[in-house]
């Protein structure tokens, strides 16, 4: 689910992320409500038309604030008349200190009929990698099966996999589109930093065989290298290639999840994205939690410690 | 080998100067294919090898882009030119992302759309700009990169001064002297010769027509090329009789010109004015009957001795004004875009149309047209950074249609086939698992593809440029090229009626009468644009940046 903070992936048309595959975007009421405002979006008719879419001690006491705000949101919901067409998620709190968390989590259980879906929030502000997974699967262990999960602001492709691997069926994240915008392409084989001067005078597309507009139309990294950071449109090139990167790794899990694959999709993916740089501890731990091992069958690859992530810096030239 | 002439006039020209119509022809190698383009026509500006704004996909639903200008010096912060290294029949286009069935390129050094001021090219090179500064680049060496390029159309190198006018009579005999020396070059086909490529002529070499803002250079310099070929140079220039046999089509880059002619009128302006560098030197070029009449004359004195059949190329007009004139009375065949591209950079949308419809310029029901100034006269656009269009939830320009209105109008209005104007739902969607085709399934989402959708409307695009959403200058790029593709097709069917000359200078007059020619909608739009530009700030940027290099994780936050 690419993010559309202010009604708009950046530099993408409507109609340009619609022929990607993507008809899942997120909208920040926080920003449309500063620009331009409820007034307009009214007179254009809803968020949707606006933009030209087709479709659809602290941490207690915001904890509380936040199931205060789902009582209110839930009355406001059911007395806007837009019921049918609007669906409320309630978003389950508590940072990271399990016991708030399962206090939350019995809160908004407790109001299952009045909520379609549960948002997964207080995450991906850069606490430890290790006690991220273990806040995930608590929450996911313990929320209704018969609703979709929403982890908020899940990015890195690793993370959206174990995420889905403990239970989880959306997220949304700015960084596939933000890091385009600083010339990092994702690929099956890792991030590629084409500002990199290796990527000058590579006439290869980012990813063969990716079926996205940019690699499809032959787009060498030499000519992304060439304009990436100087012209809008490089960015809007590799924003369109990570999008489809995203939706193929998330299109990939439910084909695997279906066809009763999704433990050899993950060790696949694994394998090729992190390679030789090893894989992050983290992810072997959180993935063990749920019956899958990543090492079996492979006792030489390398594992980092830490909040490790695989990455091209963008200080070398 | 039989070259298929690039350019055909309509009519054969009865007068030297005046409007004419008329058809640039390309044959692909071998093929046997033809792409044909009537004129007067659009030639689209570029910056580093792409419409600046527009991804490869809003490129190829750009109807209006066909003439491609590709200046070519950023690519020389490489030695060799990483074009230079791309195989197959069309180098360039494979590049940068051009079709060959589509698109016609034209490859030139410079950017004539960039007046900065330039350290002075010297006997063997012109100095040009890429992202390591200046750098130079001889005859030789453009003729190495235009083999390799293979571009359809190729300008040869000329010697225009861009250190500070007003500029000596030396000077200007120099500049003569270098660009016939450097025409002589791209043309000759070396009789010994080690590699195959070197024995090729390109086929297709436009020529900029030197001598500045002087009537005597100019004329000078055509005489030079109408020249008899001197014996020495015989052998390598044959067939050729002239140096001017060899030229497909002459070039005028106005904005060298607009500053040649302002020197002389009042001290040269320090470029330390443009706003650290984020203006560029044409943002202030205006024009004027008197401007567009002296740029006529200059124009014509290079023309008088040359023949009227080859077209002639209009770099970086400051108005449509300016170009109506220039086709009126020297008689122009492509005219670049610069101008329309550079205000979708402001937040602009153009709005006008040529001729002006018969009776008062009809206001269609909930599509505003542009503001009427103190002089009377109506914007050419609308400024939408400005506050009135925050509740505007028109089409972004009343004097065209757009593609979904159009088809219950029964009116003849012209419709903008821009994909902001008349968007379209996507050909094809990708998908990436076995049950996404369910996701399109909904009953209120259309999935009919390529089927005609709401326009973007100039309240979407006001919040889009106030909140530096870089989707603002796509939508605005391809909208105001199309606006300019309509005007120049607009000037075509005046063109076609009877009595054409008559009928062409009465709606020129018309044109002039309706329109603000002052742009003082582009001086507020400046204005605005600047001040959002500075509170974006380089500092954040770079900040930005560094946190991006140390990232660890997405946030729900928007940069």
């Amino acid at each position: 689910m690419p993010v559309a903070t202010q009604a708009a992936i950046k530099g993408l048309t409507p109609q340009q992320v619609e022929a990607l595959g993507v008809n899942l975007i997120l909208n920040n009421t926080y920003h449309l409500n500063l620009r331009p405002g409820i007034e307009v979006l009214k007179e254009a008719g809803g968020a949707h038309k606006f933009q030209g879419l087709t479709v659809g001690p602290r941490v207690g006491e915001a904890m509380w604030r936040t199931v205060r705000w789902l009582d209110r949101c839930i009355e406001f919901h059911q007395s806007s008349g837009k019921d049918d067409v609007q669906n409320l998620f309630a978003i389950v709190q508590g940072g990271l200190d399990p016991d708030l968390r399962d206090q939350c989590l019995d809160e908004m259980i407790a109001r299952k009929d009045k909520v379609a879906g549960y948002a997964i929030g207080g995450l991906s502000g850069g606490e430890e990698k290790e006690i991220f997974w273990r806040v995930i699967k608590q929450c996911a262990d313990k929320l209704p099966e018969d609703r979709p999960r929403y982890s908020m602001g899940i990015g890195f492709a690793e993370d959206l996999l174990v995420c889905v691997a403990l239970g989880v069926d959306m997220a949304d994240c700015v960084f596939p589109t933000r890091t385009a915008r600083f010339g990092v392409a994702l690929t099956s084989n890792g991030p590629l930093n084409l500002r990199l001067s290796k990527h000058a005078t590579d006439m290869s597309p980012i990813e063969a065989g990716c079926p996205c507009p940019t690699c499809a139309s032959g787009t060498s990294r030499a000519i992304l290298h060439h304009n990436i950071t100087l012209e809008t449109a490089a960015a809007h090139a590799i924003t369109q290639h990570n999008l489809v990167f995203q939706a193929r790794v998330m299109g990939g899990a439910r084909d695997a999840i279906m066809n009763g694959t999704f433990p050899d999709y993950l060790k696949t993916f694994f394998a090729k994205f992190f390679g030789d740089a090893g894989y992050p501890e983290w992810c072997v731990n959180a993935l063990r939690s749920v019956g899958v091992d990543l090492l079996e069958g492979r006792p030489d690859v390398k594992v980092n410690p830490g909040d490790y992530a695989k990455w091209e810096y963008s200080d070398a030239v | 080998m039989a070259v298929h002439p690039l350019f055909a006039l309509a009519k054969p020209a009865t007068d030297k100067f005046g409007p004419r119509t008329g058809i640039l022809t390309i044959e692909r190698d071998g093929s046997g294919v033809h792409h044909q383009t009537e004129t007067p026509a659009l030639l689209t500006a570029t910056s580093r090898g792409i419409v600046p704004h527009l991804s490869r996909d809003h490129l190829h639903i750009s109807p209006a882009i066909q003439h491609v200008q590709l200046p070519f010096e950023s690519f020389i912060n490489k030695t060799p030119p990483v074009p230079t290294l791309v195989d197959g029949a069309h180098p360039l286009h494979k590049f940068l992302g051009y079709s060959p069935e589509r698109h016609i390129l034209t490859m030139t050094l410079r950017d004539p759309s960039d007046g900065r001021k330039m350290p002075p090219n010297g006997n063997d090179f012109v100095s040009a700009h890429c992202t390591r500064g200046v750098r130079k680049v001889t005859a030789s060496t453009w003729k190495t990169y235009v083999q390799k390029c293979k571009p359809d159309i190729v300008v040869a190198l000329s010697d225009t001064p861009f250190t500070l006018p007003p500029h000596s009579q030396k000077r200007l005999t120099k500049s003569i002297e270098r660009s016939i020396a450097w025409l002589s070059n791209i043309l000759k086909v070396l009789t010994v010769s080690s590699t195959p490529d070197a024995n090729t002529r390109p086929r297709h070499v436009l020529l900029h027509l030197a001598g500045g803002a002087i009537p005597d250079a100019r004329a000078e310099f055509a005489d030079r090329l109408t020249d008899p070929i001197e014996r020495r140079d015989a052998a390598e220039l044959a067939p050729l009789n002239t140096l001017d046999d060899g030229v497909a089509g002459y070039v005028f880059d106005l904005l060298p010109l607009r500053a040649a002619l302002e020197a002389e009128s009042q001290p040269a302006r320090d470029e330390g004015d443009l706003a650290g560098g984020l203006l560029r030197v044409s943002d202030r070029h205006r024009s004027s009957p008197e401007s567009s009449s002296s740029l006529a004359g200059l124009l014509q004195s290079s023309l008088q001795v040359l023949p009227p059949g080859k077209p002639r190329i209009l770099n970086s007009p400051a108005s449509p004004h300016e170009v109506l004139r220039l086709v009126r009375d020297v008689g122009v065949d492509l005219v670049d875009s610069f101008w329309a591209q550079r205000a979708a950079d402001m937040g602009i949308a153009l709005d006008f149309r040529f001729p002006i419809p018969d009776g008062s310029v009809s206001t269609p029901s909930g599509c505003a047209p542009p503001r009427k100034r103190k002089n009377g006269r109506l914007d050419l656009g609308h400024n939408l950074f400005d506050s009135p269009y925050i509740h505007d939830h028109g089409r972004l320009a009343s004097s065209l249609l757009d593609g979904q209105s159009a088809t219950t109008s029964d009116g003849d209005q012209p419709v903008c086939g821009c994909t902001a104007c008349s968007p379209r739902s996507p050909a094809a969607r990708l998908l990436h698992s076995t049950i996404d085709s369910q996701a399109w399934q909904d009953a209120a989402c259309p999935t009919s593809p390529n089927a005609a959708q709401p326009p973007v409307t100039r309240a979407y695009v006001h919040h889009l440029l106030h909140t530096h959403e870089m989707s603002a200058h796509g939508l605005l790029a391809m909208h105001n090229i199309s606006v300019f593709s309509a005007f120049l097709a607009g000037i075509r069917s005046v063109l076609a009626r009877d009595d054409s000359v008559a009928e062409f200078a009465r709606e020129v007059t018309r044109f002039e009468e309706a329109y603000d020619e002052e742009l003082g909608l582009w001086d507020e739009a400046e204005e605005m644009w600047l001040l959002v530009e500075r509170a974006r700030g380089k500092g954040r940027l770079a900040r930005e940046k560094e946190k991006q290099a140390h990232s660890t994780i997405g946030t729900a936050v928007d940069i």
